[in-house]
């Protein structure tokens, strides 16, 4: 990416209002620039949540991590950030108006492929929505009971239920029979729940 | 509410294009706030401090009102 388009796209970043539609045009930018050196990020967390679901959750900051198994040395991270007028690092930025946190290696289990929205300055990869749904169920009822991790979880759940998102539901479950959840019960519980009440049929009903 | 939407949902396989992605937001959001209404943003965490001095007290910028997505 030269360095007029990079000054262009910078300028819209900064000039965005709407916290999710900034949020995603950051994460294009920075998955482009950091492409380019051979690293593949992904949108992960309350914003992963949020370009999918556009339920009011998310916070004004963008956390990613990286896909492959080493990152970039931090000279390189602050030499790309640099570009965007960037301040801090080496893992968490302020830069236009958000903060931008990449984290490190992805946790992520499920075999589906991460999501992708074609950004306006590039592809971004999002978490996959069995990940999500799995980790803020278990996150709403361990340590203890988080009812907003609960809201946000009856959230990605209505929009898949309404097939707004295509979820793999055998992969939730898979996902949620791992020894890193062991929450299976409670996410069929949250899913049947959700489903109830919209009035329509659930994955996990058993007929 | 008719779940059945002209707007292209967000696939498994392959990618959804950004105007595509744009013009599912209002049907994205109408069916978030069937399971949780209003906004959900966690009112705290270990990022306050500095989500608070940029967003002048806030946690990030108001989200745009579900009519006019």
């Amino acid at each position: 990416m030269d360095a007029d388009k990079i000054t262009s796209a910078l300028a819209d970043v900064t000039a965005e209002q709407d916290p999710t539609v900034k949020s995603l045009k950051m994460a294009s930018l920075c998955s482009a620039l950091w492409a380019e050196r051979g690293v593949e990020l992904v949108v992960v967390g309350g914003s992963a949540i949020e370009i999918l679901t556009e339920g009011a959750y998310a916070s004004g900051d963008l956390d990613m991590c990286h896909i492959n198994q080493a990152t970039l040395p931090i000279r390189e991270r602050q030499e790309i950030m640099g570009l965007l007028g960037a301040k801090g690092g080496p893992r968490n930025w302020q830069v236009a108006g958000m903060y931008v946190d990449v984290l490190g290696p992805v946790e992520s289990f499920a075999r589906t492929p991460y999501r992708r929205v074609q950004g306006p300055y590039g592809e971004v990869r999002v978490m996959t929505p069995e990940d999500l749904l799995v980790e803020r169920v278990l996150i709403s009822v361990y340590p203890g009971e988080n009812a907003t991790a609960r809201e946000c979880a009856r959230e990605l759940a209505t929009v898949a239920l309404a097939g707004a998102v295509n979820m793999n539901w055998s992969e939730v479950l898979r996902v949620a029979n791992l020894r890193e959840y062991r929450n299976v019960n409670e996410c069929k519980a949250l899913v049947n729940e959700v489903a109830h009440e919209l009035g329509i049929k659930s994955p996990f009903d058993p007929d | 509410m008719n779940w059945e939407s002209k707007v292209p949902s967000i696939p498994i396989e392959g990618s959804i294009s950004y105007e595509d992605w744009l013009k599912g937001r209002r049907h994205r959001r109408e069916l978030s706030k069937l399971a949780a209404p209003g906004v959900i943003r966690r009112t705290g965490s270990s990022s306050d401090r500095r989500l608070k001095k940029l967003f002048q007290g806030e946690r990030g910028l108001p989200f745009t009102p579900t009519e006019k997505l």
